[in-house]
């Protein structure tokens, strides 16, 4: 089966190999976290989400279900 | 050859990713040279200044929304999406200046590029080249001018550093068509557009951005977050904040308030003595003044609300709310993102419902408008402040803090866990099929910078005196019309009474019976009539006739309720030295002979103005903002029902 970010621990770092929601494509896209870039699981809230992940040196917040979208390569 | 002496002007368009130093930048430019305007169509906040560029070049500057490219995914990002593709705007020149944060190129040069395919007249800012620096990494200048074929300057917007040569490459600018970095095709998807943008980008950083190592304020920040967001101390931490906050309004911002309180009966009594005698005195005095002094005063605590806000915003701290409180939110229909609306609404609800456009999903938006009302706002506190000190004697105290800052702080929390419960109950009710993100940048830990604080402020104050203002003044001169005239001859027949009492026992002293004549006198006065005539109905929440009043007259805005207080309380006083709260405490209804502002009356007046809508200013900006009549009519019949039935209850359980 295919893992997808929300299986992630934190610490992992992953490489991002589909997206499977063209809304949530276009805002990761823009924030330049596209395909083939390295992500690493920072932090994750209270309840599961929301998480934080690093795409260099940029922070971003994500909630459970669109990280579910996020198909990875550990 | 002839020398023409005119003096040019040009129009600069600020663009740039959030959190880019954009506004800073504006500052540095324009600094107290600018002004808030509205885009045509829309209600975002459009910042507009002006400067000289050289000795006879002069420009106008627009900072546009932040945008991470030109794929709107919010209102606030389409606003500079539409500005941006639609140029048929032809009365200047127009020179696109982007700001990028030089410390995360590679993100921040995607709009870059695609503002330079547009095919704009483009100059680029590397904002933030201290943090390049402290992270020892280099950018090659000139190299990336040639790769993107635009002027580049190197900038420290915080320091100052770099304006100079920003404004002299400005004046000097002379477009050239640039090639064009991706060409457009119509079959392509405009994903793989945006892929092949970047794979253009990495070939460009490979060869212009050296680095050592991971950046260092990259791990910084992420120390610190594992203490700020941490799944227990985060929440801790900022509930501490909050409650500092507040203990800080309401004890720091007593001394300027005594200072303006004393400053507007000295010169009220200056005033009054020096003028003669004579109806536009009464007005000037008692009208005017009165109501001018009603709103002066509560400055203090609305700038140093707005400037604890504005550091928390500037610091990057306030995105680590968002982060903690999205789960919380998320269940009650919101986004993490409403944090700042609801914050800010504690401030005003006009800029906090604006704010609400950062929100992309368009009921998680809705519902932020809908329930931001609800939060107490600046407007309430003046209300808050007068009615607390009224009822609970300042030395109180509860477990070691101040009674009177435990109750509003309680009043606060009634408003937030309201507008919790209404968001949950119109999340059931309102209907959307759009899927919900919460993807945001939580930018590095910073050092607030002064100047964006101290202009942020500026301009809430701003906005608050003259919008307000404007309403409250006029509002105070109609009430002392209202109050100093009457139907018929009632007011005269009063006059008339007393005089005759007078001289049939001389013995009396007149000044003794000062307080009662013109208590009777405004009972008949146009104002007593309509406070009469809704009496029955504010009965049951313990209000009377005077109490009517003001609940009417603030309905344009909150506050005007202490000026209305102060003008119904001194008219016909002719010794103006007693503060309004003096006065109302020794208030008498005139029908059962008791104190009026008992605790039970004081708690129900409280209870309403935290959950009325009485803000002109808020519905007319939910009319924009909605594109309609039909939420703000919801809102406002939904909020004067909750007003009433709350105190109505809160009123028959304490007496």
């Amino acid at each position: 089966m295919t893992k997808t970010l929300a299986d992630c621990k934190i610490g992992d770092t992953v490489t991002l190999t589909k997206v499977l929601d063209k809304q949530l494509t276009i805002q990761l896209y823009s924030m330049g976290c596209i395909l083939g870039e390295e992500i690493t699981l920072e932090r994750i809230a209270p309840f599961g989400e929301p998480m934080i992940i690093r795409v260099e040196d940029s922070f971003i917040s994500i909630r459970k279900d669109d990280a579910e979208k996020m198909e990875i390569n550990a | 050859m002839e020398v023409v002496e005119k003096k040019e002007k040009v129009r600069l368009v600020l663009v740039g990713n959030p959190n880019s130093g954009k506004s800073t930048l504006f500052n540095a430019l324009t600094g107290l040279n600018q002004r808030i305007g509205n885009f045509p169509g829309v209600t975002v906040e459009k910042k507009i200044g002006n400067l000289n560029l050289s000795k006879n070049k002069k420009a106008e500057v627009i900072d546009l929304p932040g945008t991470y490219s030109l794929s709107p995914r919010s209102e606030d990002e389409r606003v500079t999406f539409e500005y941006l593709t639609n140029n048929n705007r032809n009365d200047l020149d127009e020179i696109v200046v982007i700001v990028a944060d030089a410390s995360s190129l590679k993100r921040n040069l995607l709009l870059a590029t695609q503002l330079i395919d547009l095919e704009y007249p483009t100059i680029l800012v590397l904002n933030m080249m201290d943090i390049v620096e402290l992270n020892k990494q280099s950018i090659d200048v000139q190299q990336l001018e040639k790769e993107l074929g635009i002027p580049i300057v190197p900038m420290n917007a915080r320091l100052g550093k770099g304006v100079d040569q920003l404004k002299e490459r400005l004046a000097n600018f002379s477009y050239q068509k640039v090639k064009k970095i991706v060409e457009k095709h119509e079959e392509k998807d405009p994903l793989d557009n945006t892929i092949e943008r970047f794979n253009w980008i990495k070939k460009v950083i490979a060869k212009t951005v050296k680095s050592e190592g991971p950046a260092k304020t990259a791990e910084t920040t992420k120390k610190i977050d594992s203490v700020f967001t941490h799944s227990v101390w985060g929440f801790v931490i900022f509930l501490f904040i909050l409650f500092l906050i507040f203990q800080a309004i309401f004890s720091w911002s007593t001394y300027p308030m005594d200072w303006i309180e004393n400053g507007f009966m000295v010169f009220g009594n200056l005033l009054a003595e020096t003028l003669p005698q004579g109806v536009l005195n009464d007005l000037l005095v008692d009208g005017v003044l009165a109501g001018l002094g009603g709103i002066i005063i509560f400055i203090p605590q609305i700038a140093l609300l707005f400037m604890f806000i504005a550091i928390l915003e500037d610091t990057g701290y306030l995105s680590r709310v968002s982060y903690l409180t999205d789960t919380i939110l998320k269940r009650f229909g919101l986004n993490g993102r409403s944090i700042i609306p609801l914050l800010g609404g504690a401030a005003c609800a006009v800029p906090a419902i604006m704010s609400a456009r950062t929100i992309a999903n368009k009921k998680e938006r809705l519902l932020t408008i809908f329930v931001t009302p609800l939060i107490s706002c600046s407007a309430r506190i003046p209300v808050y402040t007068l009615l607390i000190a009224l009822i609970i004697p300042a030395e109180k105290q509860f477990l070691g803090f101040n009674l009177q800052g435990v109750v509003m702080m309680a009043l606060y929390l009634l408003g937030f866990v309201a507008a919790l419960v209404t968001a949950w109950v119109m999340k059931y009710w309102v209907k959307s099929e759009e899927r919900s993100h919460f993807i945001m940048e939580l930018p590095i830990y910073r050092m607030p910078r002064w100047k964006n604080v101290g202009m942020t402020i500026l301009n809430k104050v701003k906005v608050f005196l003259f919008e307000a203002g404007k309403i409250i003044i006029a509002i105070s001169i109609i009430l002392w019309v209202l109050s100093s005239y009457g139907p018929g001859e009632k007011m005269a027949q009063v006059d008339h009474k007393f005089e005759q009492m007078f001289s049939e026992n001389p013995h009396l002293n007149k000044e003794d019976y000062s307080d009662q004549i013109a208590s009777e006198k405004l009972e008949e006065s146009y104002a007593g009539h309509i406070g009469k005539f809704i009496e029955p109905a504010i009965r049951p929440l313990g209000f009377d006739w005077k109490i009517g009043i003001a609940v009417v007259t603030s309905f344009a805005a909150r506050e005007v309720f202490v000026g209305t207080m102060a003008t119904l309380y001194s008219v016909g006083d002719e010794e103006n030295t007693e503060s309004i709260r003096g006065k109302m405490a020794k208030a008498i209804n005139s029908t059962t002979g008791e104190k009026v502002y008992t605790k039970a009356t004081g708690y129900s007046l409280l209870i309403f103005y935290a959950f009325a809508l009485q803000c002109m200013a808020t519905v007319a900006i939910v009319v924009k903002e909605t594109g309609g009549w039909k939420w703000p009519i919801i809102q406002l019949v939904y909020m004067g029902a909750l007003a009433y039935f709350s105190s109505l209850l809160v009123f028959q359980w304490f007496s």
